[in-house]
């Protein structure tokens, strides 16, 4: 899956809310550290985009889709949910790659909501 | 005149129109709920008496998801049924002078903010006892006779109950925009486990959880927060109050971070509610997948430029959290 807002742009809406809404209301070495956090914010923001998540090979070879990208793959699996066109063998083999991508993602979004 | 004097006058005449005999009513305190909702906390002087209360007020062409007038007319059918619920003093769809939408109901006392409820019933031992005032309270809930309810609440006929809902999660996460193949798999689960029906549709209040009760003193004071209230299954109620994501980090007690479930279902029971184990597990995963697409659509607010609030933006990343329960909900 893909969740949004993604890293860059909640980086962004980082930075922007320190630059717009909590700097003008600070001075002196204060505000100098919330313009450097602004400043490592939007860094890490162009950086992000390097990265790759899902298990997108599987995804690929499960829908026959072997050139699709990752964003293709998760609107095509929304779409055949939506006209109830997924088998069940299918959805069998959804599971397990749903569920190791939710928890990779919870383990970045919220790693003590992972059940032990 | 000021806006807070228009608003006070404001009240004074819906109060006076509602046959309150007030002669004064002073503001003693605010909280805003966002740029559109706010309320006031009012001392309102009739003849010898001062009665603390609460004024809700809705900005005029603020987004109203129920209506005063009906969110006042469930309080009064919950409370006449012995649920423990504000009294209405007043309520108007467009009151005098401002033109805003209000209702004034009694303070009750008691805290609202989850974690501090955990810690005073972790101190006061009374989680137990909290969990079966929710059951009894619920029960009084669905108890309301449903042909004198607001004509105009959300309404869904018993034999379709179920799958009505299906349909409005799968509608509702079109209208979201954002492909969401987790919570399509959850309808598809939700669609081929249809539960047994209720005995009858009942009033719902549909957000009953953690952050919508008062508590004083370990004990449930009042059930707030009406405004997603409806006709449909009760198990809906008890099974959203149970979600894991309203226990706040206490997994072990499914009912707000405080209580069991055997507490809340012997509670209800005895009151008269009619319990369905099919339709707890169905509700469960059916309000996962209501939630996960809420937080989506929270989300999108942000991200389509609708508001700037970096709180709608981390609503975001709170998704994969439904998603996750969800998926451990339906594992095969």
């Amino acid at each position: 899956m893909i969740d949004r807002p993604d890293a860059a742009q909640l980086l962004e809406a980082m930075a922007e809310t320190l630059t717009d809404k909590v700097m003008p209301s600070l001075d002196g070495g204060a505000k100098h550290s919330a313009r450097v956090v602004a400043n490592l914010c939007m860094i890490l923001a162009r950086e992000w985009d390097e990265r790759e998540g899902m298990a997108v090979d599987e995804l690929r070879a499960l829908l026959d889709s072997p050139d699709a990208e990752h964003v293709d793959l998760i609107a095509d699996l929304d779409r055949r949910f939506a006209n109830d066109d997924v088998s069940s063998e299918l959805a069998a083999a959804l599971y397990p790659i749903m569920m190791a991508d939710a928890e990779r993602r919870l383990a970045i979004a919220k790693p003590e909501y992972l059940e032990p | 005149m000021t806006a807070l004097d228009d608003t006070r006058e404001s009240l004074m005449q819906l109060l006076l129109a509602s046959g309150v005999p007030v002669s004064r009513v002073e503001v003693m305190g605010s909280a805003t709920l966002g740029a559109q909702r706010s309320s006031l906390f009012i001392n309102v002087y009739a003849g010898p008496n001062i009665t603390e209360a609460v004024a809700q007020i809705l900005a005029p062409g603020a987004r109203v998801v129920m209506a005063p007038e009906d969110d006042a007319a469930l309080l009064r059918l919950a409370r006449a049924a012995g649920a423990p619920v504000a009294q209405v003093l007043a309520a108007g769809n467009t009151a005098p002078i401002t033109g805003a939408a209000a209702i004034i109901v009694s303070k009750i006392s008691g805290e609202s903010i989850p974690r501090k409820i955990l810690r005073d019933v972790n101190e006061s031992g009374t989680g137990d006892d909290l969990a079966a005032d929710l059951g009894m309270a619920l029960a009084k809930i669905h108890s309301v006779p449903v042909d004198e309810l607001p004509s105009n609440l959300a309404r869904v006929d018993n034999a379709h109950v179920h799958e009505a809902y299906c349909d409005s999660l799968a509608a509702s996460i079109d209208d979201v925009g954002v492909p969401h193949p987790i919570a399509r798999m959850g309808v598809h689960w939700l669609r081929q486990h249809l539960p047994s029906r209720p005995n009858a549709t009942t009033l719902v209040h549909g957000d009953l959880r953690n952050g919508n009760i008062l508590v004083d003193r370990g004990r449930l004071s009042a059930v707030i927060d009406w405004e997603l209230g409806h006709v449909g299954d009760p198990m809906e109620d008890l099974a959203w109050l149970c979600l894991r994501t309203w226990r706040f980090g206490n997994q072990d007690l499914e009912v707000g971070g405080f209580g069991s479930i055997d507490s809340l279902r012997s509670a209800y029971e005895s009151a008269g509610g009619t319990w369905r184990d099919d339709a707890f597990r169905w509700w469960t995963i059916a309000r996962t997948v209501w939630w996960a697409s809420g937080l989506t659509r929270q989300a999108t607010t942000f991200l389509d430029g609708n508001s700037d609030s970096i709180v709608l933006a981390a609503s975001g990343r709170r998704v994969v959290e439904q998603e996750y329960d969800l998926l451990r909900l339906i594992a095969p």
